[in-house]
């Protein structure tokens, strides 16, 4: 599409109140909208999916309110005067398995993530799935990591101590003549595409398999390579062996400014004091494109995409055990997945997301309406489900740009950035592989100006904290009898023990918050959600921290649990 | 391998008096408790108004569990404490038990078993509570676990949603330790807490009640800052338009509780959707063989005196217990019941004593409530009124009346005038 073309469309439908202008080997969209909604539609409209000419969202509109970014309430210059030989900005799974894939060579590698802990953003907000790729073609950088990706986490789980599980996505259809059809589709994506895995079923064997889904179902698609995986719990893995490698994470930490001089980042403000860093990486997320400005390197325009999953308590769990979603026979224009089900690797079933565009990076405030319309859905898949059983729901912003594919590249007018930006879902999935590609790049890049070599010491291996509950009587009663407070049970639901809860505190990367702490190891996760055990975890860490119960927060500074003595 | 008559788990007031009925009727009993102390609950409900039909006098939680306890240790009843049971089985000659502690895990059998495990709250997302995630949003009994036990406030202005009967308390407690209860919003048009915990706790500090409002929302990022209050319809649905927005600290649900079965639903212990705990029969055996069940595991009791009855009876029975073919015969709640415990008769049991526990379904003046065999009104009581917050309790001798399998008990209430 030239830019005639991209300007009659806009002029047809915004009747001149938006233009398209070539920039720097971008489209820049300029002019005025009232609402978020034509604002992405005109860049929607502009934008070539897959390709790397992005589209760069100038456009002012009027709804658009300026939120600033969540700040971390420190003040300090534990930071200052730092020269990194590389700075990674953004402590979700893309900056934490890029720190731990480069801390193999010896450099000296910083992590600062703005929140009081990782995987707080789309990272911990998201349904965990490893998905195979049946829905990307080549071309994308998608399509491009998804396979190697999706092989790369046996491994990967083994190495970080985190549990996965290959349980099979099914894609299920109810209607008998589009089986020739999606029959083509599933060739084309196997031959084609790659995605070897791909297979159709009918649905006597979906039948076999899950018993509970809807009878309507006639045939499906099954990738049996589909896997879950606790997407906070390998975000934390990932970062926790860096840490062991040497990397540092400085969380709390957020970058405000950037000198930037000849195309070359100089320095890096922080909440924390000025760092100096020979190069930085962008794995900022929902703020890639702010990061990129700072840069002088905005050549993308991220448009936030929330969703929201709702979380069902383990009987429930007992009603499918794999990964699925209904087709419905018209193409739809919805980019990331419309949901699904989702056994977990915890065995609780989780449902959602659905996907609803919003300017705002941060509010992940839930709303009745998401809830509603995902289990409409996904009651179709499997009549089964119940509102009843939800435990818990929350929102996570997705990343996506409006090319809807990644950008993994150097900065293309500064020198010593790489940008891991766009990051949406397969995002999860692809990590593991982007995060090779990375290293390799700043790899490279250092290798201009120093010489990089191998970390003698670095080792792949991670021990996560015991989980007991999982263990046999026999395994159990000798960790017990190493430590006594294994048998101590602090969280019914989730059955886990005081000793696991300090083991977490003494963990590499130590967040003492009761939110810290239900990341890691679970208490609270449950069916009561913490209300049995929320006042003994607090407990424990206000006497592994040496402080009263009132300083012990639930997660960010600003969030204490109680507010001192009663009279 | 330790072998015992009678395993009870749950150390509060419904596993003591399990406990305690067990060994006095001659059981070699073990008592498993999670908790490092014996009490349950009652530990942390330091109001008054505890036993007051039991002992006629009005108690604190603690000091009514002290009698317990205190009887408890006198008859040397064995009890392991920060014991938490992970697995059950049925065995050939009863079940074992996986007990995890400082100690180890260890198994242990029993012929029968009782399951006094209590219930837990529901919490903020059952109740459709949407908005962020911040500090300070409580149930009750947390706040409670906090306030007492913990001695820390865990808010200095709050909104409670629900007027159950801890919400209530609460509601007063928070008062008494100088923070500010800004109401108690209850969704429902009627209280759900006891009519003696409205007056004492909300009408006696002059904390209002809002019938028919709901918290559909909370804000803040850190902490909780405010909630957002809707009226609800009939329906219990939120009224659009009459949304009003509170700042506070804290949001506070009393807004039920949910008997814990998670441990009887293993040895597939059928549960009663309406009291969401076992079904039972008169001896308070459940629909497995030497499992038995009782206190709020069994049904949501509001008079702990109650609890420890119904504790009386298990223990008694499953220290009696032998294994023998059972015939059972329902016992029929009708429409107007919320529910009735037990929802079963073993006519090969002894029904002399027969204890029935029931809630009307909605507030009714001037009623009666039968019971009808086989078509024919046997009994009948006459009540000035029901509440569905206030549990009834009968005694029936249901050995007078001619039953056999094919009999059919029928539980109603017949309304003179409405409410």
């Amino acid at each position: 599409m030239n830019l005639n073309q991209v300007n009659k469309k806009l002029d047809s439908r915004f009747h001149g109140a938006v233009r398209a202008k070539l920039s720097s080997g971008c489209i820049v969209l300029s002019g005025e909208l009232p609402t978020w909604q034509e604002t992405v539609e005109a860049c929607q409209l502009a934008a070539t999916k897959y390709s790397t000419t992005h589209v760069v969202n100038n456009i002012l509109c009027k709804e658009v309110k300026d939120i600033p970014m969540r700040m971390p309430k420190i003040q300090d210059s534990a930071l200052d005067g730092r020269t990194p030989d590389v700075l990674i900005i953004g402590g979700g799974i893309s900056g934490v398995s890029i720190a731990r894939e480069l801390s193999k060579w010896k450099l000296d590698i910083l992590l600062v993530e703005k929140e009081a802990d990782l995987a707080l953003q789309a990272s911990g907000r998201n349904d965990g799935e490893v998905h195979p790729g049946i829905d990307l073609s080549k071309g994308s950088k998608k399509h491009y990591y998804i396979r190697k990706g999706n092989a790369m986490f046996d491994d990967i789980c083994r190495e970080l101590d985190v549990p996965f599980r290959r349980v099979g996505q099914y894609v299920c259809f109810n209607k008998e003549f589009a089986k020739p059809l999606v029959y083509l589709y599933c060739l084309y994506r196997k031959k084609h595409d790659g995605i070897s895995d791909t297979k159709l079923i009918s649905g006597t064997d979906l039948k076999q398999i899950e018993p509970n889904f809807a009878e309507e179902f006639k045939f499906a698609i099954s990738n049996p390579s589909s896997g879950c995986v606790c997407p906070y719990g390998l975000t934390i893995a990932y970062a926790e062996n860096a840490v062991q490698n040497g990397a540092e994470i400085a969380l709390n930490t957020a970058v405000l400014d950037m000198e930037v001089e000849n195309g070359e980042i100089k320095s890096v403000t922080t909440n924390r004091g000025i760092i100096r860093p020979k190069i930085v990486v962008n794995a900022a997320g929902v703020f890639a494109e702010d990061i990129a400005k700072l840069a002088k390197d905005r050549f993308f325009s991220i448009h936030p995409r929330r969703g929201t999953n709702s979380i069902l308590d383990k009987k429930a769990g007992a009603y499918m055990h794999s990964i699925a979603s209904v087709k419905d026979l018209t193409i739809s224009k919805t980019h990331s997945k419309g949901g699904g089900i989702l056994h977990t690797v915890h065995n609780n079933l989780l449902i959602g997301p659905d996907a609803v565009e919003t300017y705002e990076k941060e509010n992940t405030e839930t709303h009745k309406e998401s809830i509603e319309t995902v289990f409409s859905k996904q009651k179709r898949t499997m009549p089964k489900l119940s509102e009843r059983d939800i435990i818990t729901y929350f929102t996570g912003v997705r990343a996506p740009t409006f090319e809807e594919d990644f950008i993994i590249e150097n900065g293309r007018k500064t020198k010593n950035l790489i940008h891991c930006a766009g990051i949406q879902s397969p995002g999860l999935t692809t990590a593991p592989a982007v995060a090779l590609d990375i290293e390799k790049m700043a790899v490279q890049m250092l290798r201009r100006i120093q010489i990089v070599e191998k970390n003698p010491d670095f080792s792949p291996i991670r021990h996560g904290v015991p989980v007991l509950k999982d263990m046999d009587d026999k395994q159990r009663a000798k960790m017990i009898q190493k430590n006594p407070d294994y048998g101590v049970i602090v969280c019914r639901c989730e059955e886990i023990s005081k000793g696991e809860i300090l083991d977490a505190l003494r963990s590499p990367i130590c967040v003492p918050t009761v939110d810290g702490i239900k990341k890691r190891i679970r208490p609270g996760m449950g069916r009561c959600q913490g209300g049995f055990c929320s006042p003994l975890v607090t407990q424990i860490i206000a006497e592994f921290l040496g402080v009263p119960l009132s300083e012990v927060k639930k997660s960010s500074e600003d969030s204490a649990i109680t507010f001192g003595r009663t009279k | 391998m330790q072998n015992y008559d009678v395993l009870v788990i749950g150390g509060g007031p419904a596993g003591l008096a399990a406990a305690i009925a067990a060994h006095k009727n001659g059981a070699k009993t073990l008592l498993v408790e999670r908790e490092a102390r014996l009490g349950g609950i009652l530990k942390q409900c330091i109001h008054d108004g505890f036993g007051l039909v039991r002992f006629q006098e009005k108690l604190s939680g603690p000091e009514y569990a002290e009698r317990f306890i205190e009887e408890f240790r006198k008859q040397k009843i064995e009890a392991k404490t920060l014991t938490f049971v992970t697995r059950l089985e049925k065995t050939e000659n009863g079940f074992s038990a996986v007990l995890v502690n400082r100690s180890g895990v260890e198994t242990v059998t029993a012929a029968a078993l009782i399951l006094a495990t209590g219930c837990r709250e529901r919490t903020a997302k059952q109740v459709n509570i949407h908005g962020t995630r911040p500090a300070g949003v409580f149930t009750a009994g947390t706040a409670q676990h906090f306030t007492n036990l913990l001695g820390e406030l865990p808010t200095k202005k709050c909104v409670i949603l629900g007027s159950g009967d801890i919400g209530l308390i609460m509601a007063r407690r928070l008062t008494l330790e100088g923070a500010q209860v800004l109401g108690v919003y209850e969704a429902k048009s009627t209280p759900s807490g006891l009519t003696r915990n409205i007056h004492q706790c909300l009408h006696d500090y002059d904390i209002p009640l809002y019938l028919s409002h709901t918290v559909t929302r909370v804000f803040g990022a850190d902490r909780l800052t405010a909630v957002e209050i809707t009226k609800v319809d009939e329906k219990m649905q939120p009224i659009a338009g009459t949304e009003q927005i509170l700042e506070c600290d804290a949001l506070i649900l009393s807004v039920g509780l949910i008997p814990e079965n998670e441990l009887a639903e293993t040895l597939g212990v059928q549960l009663d959707p309406r009291t969401k705990g076992p079904v039972c029969n008169a001896q308070l055996m459940t629909s497995s063989d030497g499992v038995f069940s009782c206190g709020n595991a069994l049904h949501v009791n509001d008079l702990v005196d109650y609890v420890s009855e119904s504790g009386e009876i298990a223990g008694e029975n499953a220290a009696k217990y032998v294994k023998t073919i059972r015939k059972e015969i329902p016992i029929k709640a009708g429409e107007r019941l919320l529910y009735a415990v037990p929802q079963k008769l073993n006519l090969n049991s002894n029904n002399q004593q027969t204890i029935l526990y029931f809630r009307s379904r909605d507030i009714l003046d001037g009623c009666v409530f039968k019971i009808i065999i086989d078509g024919q009104e046997v009994f009948s009581k006459k009540y000035p009124f029901l509440r569905p917050p206030e549990m009834e309790k009968l005694t029936v001798d249901f050995s007078k009346y001619q039953l056999s399998e094919n009999s059919e008990i029928q539980l109603d209430i017949e309304v003179k005038s409405h409410a």
